[in-house]
């Protein structure tokens, strides 16, 4: 279930937990600007003029937004799971459970910060643009990296809280 | 090959495994995916594939439309739409017996045709409707119930999350789609109304009726329904006809419930945070979902297991419709573990093919098609079909997420007691796909006749 | 086999491309091979990713072999663009495939870094698809929004003063059958599946079948694969990929683009093709096309102006009439 994050507002875990919630508002704000790109470009397309490469910002602009959403979906325990098996399994071994998921979730952050990052020198490298503004692609790689790294940290903190429950029992 | 075949289903294994021991499903299928594909062909091979990958899905242009129906419905839900569909549709019906459920319904369909997500609508509907059905005294069943069914239109009235991930899977239409599933949706409703009139029939004091509103009430709350009625006709009719594609009908749509918002002085500040994190939180749900899936799917391509399927089942000389209601019922049953866009993004790039196959190909027209219909109307009739069982699960125990969302939000009703309220519903979406199947023209007309 | 490749491409298994060249080339390596080279084919993004990733993902090993148009990632593969350019390719695409093969080694090969190509082709030619306006000269194009395929091809609608508008191909046919945009820059071929004709009223070309830019495409291997090959594998591949293959690969793709537009007149389309004056007056029009594109490429030290020379003139000396 989905847990608010301001319940360990102290310390460490506790600005953690604001970054990444401020950061995901930021990939908000971008959705945002992406909905209001699209309804000028509908405006402006009655009137014949349309937004030019309305539709390659739309792909960029969301991708990098869902990107900045991910670190918060794993501090808010958003991601589903399927918790019939484990209903009636005890806290401790819920949060044994639990744990595991926080070590795939930082793993996976770590691996994709790594793998992504050369994906953004070849993207570099190999000057791969959008077909009409020609936007080169890795600077959208930019944020995405930060995102990631937010998502390690969000994974972190998560490992944290469910070590703390498990080492209380 | 053999030993292929044999690692694909060790993988299909451990990813149960995984998903009974709580891994988030998303990662489960990113462990099964990429790690099967290492131990198949090496891990460079996925090392490589992930440089780029994770960007290739995410910044799919079909798929933009999502983030952008959960933001209009998690803004919609704080703008005082849902207070004033139930108290439009009140007036109209609260002074019958049952007369609240059935409002309750009419606004879960009406906040469905703003929002793409069943759990939204049940959730914005419940703090709605619930307070007034106990103040009228309905039972708990009844009550939440309803709710934990109503929100279900959520998804069914278009537009709809889980019906456009369905259409990027399989290649169809989104327009064709929503256009589809509009007959069914409105069926829906019909039957869940029915369902709560013969409900109150038989137990008449869990459903007592309401006051009759004087003609200045009828008249405002009326008035209150029309914005809904505008937004809805502008990007759900926009799409119908043509105005616009889904993606810009999206935007169109998110502005203009931020614009109502904004002048009916409803949304606040806090309220407008609170609808960019929900926004975030699904919307980072259901991409990493889509991503573990495209992962999941690389794997099971590479050992040829859905191909392999897809073989086993064209050869096995079942009757199409028997492989359909196997089908139909495999997911019901899957619907008790899962959530449903995981159940389609695992399941759908399975059957599809086999669907396809049975039919006669991609291509097959109407004459000598195994289910009587184009591979194309096929496509368009099984999604709608695949749509609704997939949602059952969401009111079907143990595992159903209506029923918990409404359960939060009525601590004083048991919560078997709102799996009672709602199995009358489930027998309604039984008897609903009955129909659908028996006379798939429900399903196929609306887009025929749109598309002229 | 003792090779086995993998084949990645972005179109169904029914689609020409797969069935009519794809296939019958995997089983003529094959065959050449005795037996020892086995091609899997896996069609519609089988193994993962975006048609856009098609390239980094043969480079990067994940595949042996794509199929895969050079324009999905604009800025990759500066030089071949040349062939895309409006008035390099015209009517015939055996006599453009030669060409990219004439100039392959001499001026293309630094487009393809970290693959080996087995052999670029192009299609018939970009023609112009119109719901409800027939086009006879660029006026008739002003301010008519049209899909275009590639960053050239957008280059040349707004030469004609139209507006470029992207989208997937998917969505051209309710896109075009409700008038978001009123007409698409693609050729014939494009019809049948996506049944063109049953959204559109005109479809126009130049005379003699002339077209305003083309698109080109690519069958390549990861680099590292092909050079620890031996010889006689290597051998194999390039000897069902010679003069005779390409000539073929043009048939194909011109005998699909007849096709197409042959169900479309037959369906009461009216298929317009321009007089000699009017196509002048297009390739007027266009003759900014190519200068934007010389100044575009030389940032990256290509000599274009020389290259659109070379291109013209080894089209020209494969045209067949
Ligand atoms: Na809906
Ligand atoms: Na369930």
């Amino acid at each position: 279930m989905i847990t608010d994050p301001q319940d360990s507002s102290s310390g460490f875990t506790g600005a953690a937990s604001r970054i990444i919630t401020v950061w995901a508002l930021l990939g908000g704000g971008l959705l945002l600007v992406v909905v209001l790109t699209n309804t000028f470009s509908i405006v402006g397309s009655v009137f014949g003029v349309p937004v030019p490469g309305d539709f390659e910002l739309t792909e960029i602009g969301v991708g990098v937004a869902v990107f900045s959403f991910l670190p918060y979906c794993q501090l808010v325990g958003a991601n589903v799971s399927a918790d019939i098996f484990t209903s009636g399994a005890s806290r401790r071994t819920i949060a044994f459970f639990t744990m595991l998921a926080s070590i795939v979730a930082l793993v996976f952050a770590g691996l994709l910060i790594w793998r992504m990052y050369f994906g953004m020198l070849d993207q570099k490298n190999y000057d791969y643009t959008t077909t009409i503004l020609q936007i080169p692609h890795w600077m959208a790689f930019v944020p995405i990296l930060i995102s990631l790294a937010l998502l390690a940290l969000a994974a972190f903190v998560t490992l944290i809280r469910d070590l703390k429950v498990l080492s209380k029992g | 090959m053999a030993d292929a075949l044999l690692l694909g289903l060790g993988g299909l294994a451990v990813l149960i495994v995984l998903i009974a021991i709580r891994m988030p499903i998303a990662y489960a299928m990113i462990l099964v995916g990429g790690g099967g594909t290492m131990m198949l062909n090496g891990p460079t091979l996925v090392l490589s594939q992930l440089k780029t990958l994770a960007y290739g899905q995410f910044s799919i242009y079909d798929l933009s439309v999502v983030p952008m129906f959960v933001l209009m419905g998690a803004i919609a839900s704080k703008t005082g739409l849902s207070q004033a569909l139930f108290r439009g549709a009140n007036a109209w019906l609260g002074w019958l017996r049952g007369g609240t459920a059935m409002a309750a319904i009419a606004g879960c369909a009406g906040f469905g045709a703003v929002c793409g997500s069943s759990l939204a609508t049940a959730s914005t509907m419940g703090k709605v409707a619930l307070p007034e059905l106990r103040r009228y005294n309905y039972s708990g069943a009844l009550a939440t119930g309803t709710l934990a069914a109503g929100g279900v239109l959520g998804i069914l009235i278009p537009p709809s999350v889980v019906l456009i991930i369905y259409a990027i899977i399989v290649e169809a239409n989104i327009v064709t789609m929503f256009m589809a599933a509009f007959l069914p949706g409105l069926l829906a409703v019909i039957l869940f109304l029915l369902t709560i009139a013969i409900y109150v029939a038989i137990k008449p004091e869990s459903g007592p009726k309401g006051g009759v509103a004087d003609r200045h009430e009828f008249i405002a709350a009326t008035m209150g329904m029309i914005p809904v009625l505008i937004i809805f006709g502008l990007v759900i009719g926009g799409i119908y006809l043509g105005f616009f594609n889904p993606t810009p009908a999206a935007a169109v749509g998110v502005f203009l419930v931020l614009l109502f918002g904004l002048l009916q002085r409803k949304l606040v500040w806090p309220d407008f945070v609170s609808a960019l994190k929900e926004t975030a939180s699904t919307s980072g749900m259901i991409y990493l979902i889509i991503l573990g899936a495209e992962l999941l799917k690389i794997f099971m391509s590479r050992v040829g297991l859905p191909q392999e399927t897809a073989a086993w089942i064209g050869g096995s000389g079942l009757e199409p419709m028997t492989v359909l209601i196997v089908l139909l019922i495999a997911l019901i049953l899957l619907g008790c573990l899962m959530d449903s866009l995981s159940m389609i993004l695992l399941v759908i790039p399975f059957f599809w093919p086999v669907l396809v196959d049975i039919n006669g190909g991609i291509y097959q027209g109407a004459d000598g098609a195994g289910f009587g219909m184009s591979t194309e109307d096929l496509k368009i009739w099984f999604g709608v079909l695949a749509l609704i069982v997939v949602e059952l699960g969401l009111i079907t125990p143990p595992v159903g997420m209506n029923v918990f969302v409404i359960s939060s939000l009525a601590r004083d009703t048991p919560m078997i007691e709102t799996f009672k309220g709602v199995m009358p519903f489930f027998g309604a979406e039984i008897i609903r796909v009955v129909l659908l199947v028996s006379f798939p023209a429900i399903t196929l007309w609306l887009p025929r006749v749109l598309s002229g | 086999a003792e090779y086995e490749f993998k084949l990645h491409h972005f179109l169904g298994e029914k689609a020409p491309a797969h069935s009519q060249m794809l296939l019958p080339w995997a089983k003529q390596v094959e065959e050449n091979s005795g037996g020892k080279v086995a091609i899997e084919i896996y069609p519609a993004m089988t193994l993962g990713g975006r048609p856009p990733e098609l390239i980094s993902q043969v480079r990067d090993g994940v595949v042996d072999l794509v199929w895969t148009v050079n324009g999905y990632t604009p800025g990759l593969f500066p030089r071949s663009e040349v062939f895309e350019l409006p008035g390099i390719h015209t009517n015939d695409p055996a006599a453009t495939n030669k060409a990219l093969k004439d100039l392959y080694e001499s001026d293309l090969k630094d487009d393809y870094q970290g693959v080996e190509v087995m052999f670029l082709h192009v299609h018939a030619g970009q023609a112009i698809h119109m719901r409800d306006t027939e086009v006879h000269s660029p006026a008739d194009l002003a301010g008519k929004k049209i899909r275009i395929p590639t960053r050239t091809g957008a280059w040349v609608i707004e030469a004609l003063g139209a507006i470029p508008v992207g989208m997937p191909v998917p969505e051209l046919p309710p896109a075009l059958q409700k008038g978001v945009i009123d007409g698409a820059f693609i050729p014939w071929e494009i019809i049948p599946p996506l049944k063109i004709q049953e959204q559109t009223e005109f479809q126009i070309e130049g005379v003699d079948k002339e077209r305003f830019g083309t698109t080109v495409f690519q069958v390549s291997m990861n680099k590292e694969r092909w050079d620890a090959l031996p010889e006689d594998i290597q051998k194999a591949f390039r000897d069902a990929s010679g003069d005779e293959w390409i000539q073929k690969v043009g048939e194909i793709w011109a005998g699909a683009d007849d096709f197409g537009i042959g169900l479309a007149v037959k369906s009461g389309n009216t298929h317009v093709t321009l007089t000699e004056e009017e196509t002048e007056a297009f390739r007027k029009a266009l003759a900014p096309v190519t200068d934007r594109w010389v100044e575009e490429v030389s940032s990256k030290g290509i000599d274009g102006a020389a290259l659109v020379e070379k291109a013209k003139a080894a089209a020209a000396s494969h045209a067949s009439n």
